[in-house]
């Protein structure tokens, strides 16, 4: 190749290499006006997401309290992480709370999507309805939330009440107050509901037509057809809430307070208020700066996870 | 590839006028950059001398309406700079992540309302400045009440002017105690300070359940409100700091024999049960009109002064008591522990002269004598314990005989997690999660590995 090259043209003046990335003059140009067109993002970027990316791994290893001088002292932050109960409290809690409620949650936006795609007229304003719960800010859901769960006059206690089951002290029982948040996550269903929609739409329809011929059953289509065909959509589900699940911070801080944080009994503390305590409230921004990184590389390995064993379940071929 | 004129031709039937031409857009562009800049620096203003001494403050109603009256006061006096109040979300109240940021952000205010048990604690993160070069330094605090004055110190400098102060105490409903048939001259603070057991009879005459099992009506719950683990464990003559160990004690004696008492207490009426009844009481945002001791559904509840103005304005009809934080056994004295606020001025206050001429004020007889006689709050400026006039007769009970008893919380540069641990101990045993003796020595330990890096810790007065 080399040979034909330097037969078929003259002896090229920069090595290969360099010229394949060589720009002409009005590339040059186009280049510059592009990056001036993104340049808002690249700023962002660098300014709110590489300069904290970078300065968190350099604080992680000092002491600091966010003012004045920070003191050098190496791994001892990380070493501290490994002896702290708390961190290992938090870990357990969100790692409780994440692998109960994106299951429940593939659940509940699976059948809210199949409800969404009935053929009846009216579905437009069931659609409405069912998505109305996801565009609340978390805040305000949370607000609402308490008072639907309230142990003495909540609606949901009062129909747990009538159905002969047991009264549920939500917010001070430390046995159930994370299957509490597991509950009120699913009042965002509606956001993955409409992705699942999405993907049942784009489920062809003569594969149904011929499991009807073939004699399959509604049950023996949703298992054989539906389900198979939505694991791409799950699979992006599934990530999705793993970043958010392992993320929670306000519906915790709006319903159980930050006095202190996790009430009942640390029963809720989760990783970042206690990322978050540990830097605003106890002024330990080194070891808050840890806490982030050792965070970020969980959350890491649970999606290198996750995508693995994709492999085993989710179906791409739509042929 | 690029996208610029090359790679995409410009329809040919456009005008030359309304053509939107590279050169136009960057035009455009550079004009929406200018704007946007322009809009950045309205919205956040480098204040410029003359300008107010911002003042923030996490106060809600009625006692921000109160120092919002001083501060018009204040300004009524034409200082040479006037004072502007900016009140912030009321969940800052010891979470100060609002102030660090602004400050390190370069905007913070000139004055902040702070919490005065973390006054240390934000001294020793470097936010507050170093009151000790200003005019009077720190005899300034020579006025104030000791502990409130130790509470404003860190390493022997002032970093705040104390503001107000309090203290708990026991709260009974006469009438519901009267309507169960119950006897409550035992509550009369003339008789001196009841004991908890005789608390816990008084109480347990009252409990009604409902038919699904819940409390409707209870006589006492021991940690709603003011009922903290501070306000045991002094009872029990329990000490929370060992100064010459340098050294957390939540694990003393007296504070776990506190701790057993409460959860004893909760266990024989149902740990959860009593949990339901009180814990919405404890819900950030929970509306005070709400509150069971206001609806007349609780009896008897530990708060503090500040109880009066809210008893005035949600149940004026009521006809209460009030007496002294119970004791252990029969003869101890009555403990009962004080808080409060101050101001103290962060680092970068842009106006420090004039702040501190503003914290002065507040802080000082003119402000504090306000603040006292509308808020039912006390003063920690002294001299005005003295003054009869600033207190109805149920106040004068906090500061007559409840406030030369009380104790307060030991200002640590880890306060605020020393009381986050606390907290978390306290709820476990309450709920009856965990064993007093346990949580508390868990809590210290985690608290102590805090503290270690302060020793030695010198707390003044």
């Amino acid at each position: 190749m080399a040979t034909q090259t330097a037969a078929a043209y003259p002896a090229p003046r920069r090595p290969p290499t360099a010229r394949r990335f060589a720009l002409g003059r009005t590339e040059r140009r186009n280049l510059a006006l592009g990056l001036l067109f993104i340049s808002p993002w690249i700023v962002g970027f660098v300014a709110f997401l590489l300069y904290p990316f970078i300065y968190t791994i350099q604080i992680s290893f000092t002491q600091y309290s966010g003012f004045g001088d920070s003191l050098p002292i190496g791994w001892a932050n990380y070493q501290q992480l490994l002896r702290d109960d708390l961190f290992w409290t938090s870990l357990y809690n969100t790692l409780f709370y994440t692998g109960l409620a994106i299951p429940v949650g593939v659940v509940v936006a699976m059948a809210l999507a199949l409800a969404m795609a009935q053929p009846l007229p009216e579905v437009p304003v069931y659609r409405a309805i069912l998505y109305l719960p996801s565009i609340i800010p978390a805040f305000a859901l949370s607000f609402v939330f308490v008072a639907l769960l309230d142990p003495a006059r909540g609606i949901f206690n009062q129909a747990l009440l009538a159905l002969g089951l047991p009264n549920v002290n939500w917010f001070g029982d430390p046995g159930v107050s994370k299957l509490a948040l597991v509950i009120l996550a699913q009042f965002g269903a509606g956001q993955a509901a409409l992705i699942f929609l999405a993907g049942l739409k784009g489920i062809p329809q003569p594969l149904y037509e011929a499991a009807m011929l073939d004699g399959a059953g509604t049950w023996r289509k949703f298992l054989n057809i539906t389900l198979p065909m939505m694991t791409p959509v799950i699979l992006y589900d599934l990530i999705l809430g793993l970043s958010q699940g392992i993320q929670i911070f306000t519906q915790i801080f709006v319903i159980f307070g930050n006095d202190p944080p996790g009430a009942p009994a640390n029963s809720t503390l989760a990783y970042v208020p206690y990322l978050y305590n540990n830097g605003f409230r106890y002024s330990q921004m080194g070891y808050a700066a840890a806490l982030a990184w050792v965070l970020f590389l969980i959350t890491l390995v649970l999606a290198v996870v996750i995508f693995r064993w994709s492999s085993r379940w989710v179906h791409y071929d739509t042929d | 590839m690029g996208f610029g004129s090359d790679a995409f031709p410009r329809p040919a039937d456009r005008t030359a006028g309304r053509r939107a031409s590279r050169r136009n857009v960057l035009r455009g562009a550079a004009g929406l950059g200018a704007a946007a800049i322009t809009g950045a620096r309205t919205i956040v203003p480098a204040r410029a001398q003359g300008e107010p001494v911002v003042f923030w403050t996490a106060m809600t109603d009625p006692d921000l309406a109160v120092m919002k009256g001083i501060v018009e006061t204040y300004n009524g006096e034409s200082p040479a700079v006037p004072a502007e109040l900016v009140q912030i979300p009321p969940a800052e109240v010891t979470d100060t992540s609002k102030l660090m940021t602004a400050v390190r952000g370069g905007i913070g205010p000139d004055v902040y309302f702070l919490d005065r048990f973390i006054v240390a604690q934000r001294a020793a993160d470097g936010v507050l400045q170093d009151l000790t070069a200003f005019p009077g330094g720190y005899t300034l605090l020579e006025n104030h009440l000791p502990f409130a004055r130790a509470e404003a110190t860190y390493d022997g400098k002032p970093y705040a002017l104390p503001h107000n102060t309090d203290a708990r105490a026991l709260y009974y409903n006469r009438g519901m105690l009267e309507a169960a048939g119950v006897d409550h001259a035992v509550l009369d603070p003339a008789n001196g300070p009841a004991t908890w057991d005789a608390v816990k009879e008084i109480a347990n005459g009252l409990n009604e359940t409902g038919p699904d099992g819940n409390y409707t009506t209870m006589g006492f719950v021991p940690w709603v409100n003011q009922g903290w683990h501070y306000t045991y464990g002094f009872s029990w003559g329990g000490e929370f700091f060992d100064a010459a160990a340098c050294e957390v004690t939540p694990d003393n004696p007296q504070v776990v024999a506190a701790f057993q008492w409460v959860y004893d207490y909760c266990q024989e009426l149902g740990a959860q049960q009593v949990s339901a009844f009180g814990s919405p009481t404890m819900q950030p945002g929970f509306p005070p009109q709400q509150h069971p001791f206001i609806t007349g559904n609780l009896a008897m509840q530990i708060t503090g002064d500040w109880m009066i103005n809210q008893l005035r304005t949600y149940a004026p009809e009521m006809d209460y008591g009030i007496t002294f934080i119970p004791v252990p056994n029969e003869g101890d004295e009555s403990a009962t522990w004080a808080g409060g606020w101050s101001l103290a001025m962060p680092q970068g206050a842009k106006q420090p002269e004039a702040a501190f001429e503003f914290m002065k004020w507040v802080a000082g007889e003119p402000g504090q004598r306000i603040y006292t006689k509308e808020s039912a709050h006390l003063p920690t400026w002294e001299a005005l314990l003295a003054d009869d006039a600033l207190f109805t007769e149920r106040h004068r009970f906090f500061s007559q005989d409840l406030l030369p008893i009380a104790k307060t919380r030991p200002p640590l540069p880890v306060g605020a997690k020393y009381w986050d641990e606390l907290t978390a101990a306290w709820q476990a045993v309450y709920l009856n999660e965990a064993e007093p003796e346990a949580a508390l020595a868990a809590a210290k330990e985690r608290v102590q590995a805090q503290l270690g890096r302060f020793c030695p810790v010198t707390i003044e007065g």
